[in-house]
């Protein structure tokens, strides 16, 4: 069901790397905390850590997806104190923002003294809500990408490359 | 919810939808005129199906096959021509099955 990766490892290394100098740059002077919504943007994050050559924190939050209960909730937050830190908020993917839109309105609660999104992959054919995206690896078209993270019914996040799935399951 | 009658199962499942992510919405709540007659009165409206205030933005829900969307697409076009400052979108069948699709729940 995937042929020819969309974006191969090393397209993929050097959108991160140009992330990862980009925060380095635009937070110099500062400590950011980079919080990953679990589980897709892991591997995202553990790159671009490893990318930034400036002292950052790490942490992770999930949320239910729609389906799961009848309102959206944090199921795992962040444990480290937001109030007065300068925010990450890195998802693997943003689709219709609903989901970013919940976790950053929560976070934007807590008082952090900035909050910037960063995402993996930008699909804004469907975008519901609208919410700035400060660094975008990669805008992709009307497809289901999995790999580098990303699944398809659980399959294929451990593959290194990002490739379109044939099918989006129903 | 429980109160808005629906004109399709499509529209209650987006309901459902921003009920599930918290967002205030409201079901048809505003007719835009799209065309006039000679004498100046409104003969057509476009009806978005739902408003969400929070983001002043209306959606359209079609789950029309694309070849039948034509008529949908030309009151969109007349409404954001003879309303420029109203920001609508429009869901078509495709948008609203992998908006719904069991991936998306999990990655949007």
């Amino acid at each position: 069901m995937i042929g020819e990766p969309l974006f191969d490892s090393g397209s993929i290394a050097e959108r991160v790397a140009d992330i990862g100098a980009a925060i380095s740059r635009d937070y110099a002077d500062k400590t950011p905390l980079m919080i990953g919504l679990l589980s897709a943007a892991a591997t995202f994050l553990a790159d671009l850590a490893r990318a930034v050559t400036i002292p950052c924190h790490l942490d992770f939050i999930s949320v239910n997806r729609y389906g799961d209960g009848d309102g959206i909730v944090v199921e795992k937050d962040v444990a480290i104190p937001v109030e007065g830190r300068h925010v990450i908020l890195v998802d693997d993917t943003v689709d219709t923002g609903l989901t970013l839109q919940y976790v950053h309105k929560r976070l934007a609660e807590r008082r952090p003294a900035s909050l910037a999104v960063c995402t993996l992959l930008d699909r804004p054919h469907r975008r519901i809500v609208d919410i700035e995206i400060k660094y975008r690896a990669f805008e992709v078209p009307d497809v289901f990408v999995v790999g580098y993270g990303l699944d398809y019914l659980g399959r294929y996040r451990e593959l290194p490359a990002l490739y379109a799935h044939g099918t989006w399951p129903a | 919810m429980s109160r808005v009658t629906f004109a399709h199962a499509s529209e209650a499942e987006f309901a459902r939808l921003f009920d599930f992510y918290r967002i205030i919405w409201e079901y048809e709540p505003r007719s835009f005129p799209i065309s006039w007659n000679e004498h100046g009165r409104p003969v057509e409206f476009f009806t978005p199906d739902f408003y969400l205030p929070e983001y002043d933005l209306y959606i359209e829900v079609t789950v029309a096959k694309p070849a039948r969307n034509t008529r949908k697409n030309r009151k969109l076009r007349l409404m954001r021509s003879h309303h420029p400052w109203v920001n609508a979108k429009l869901f078509t069948r495709r948008d609203v099955e992998r908006v719904f699709s069991r991936s998306v729940k999990r990655a949007s």
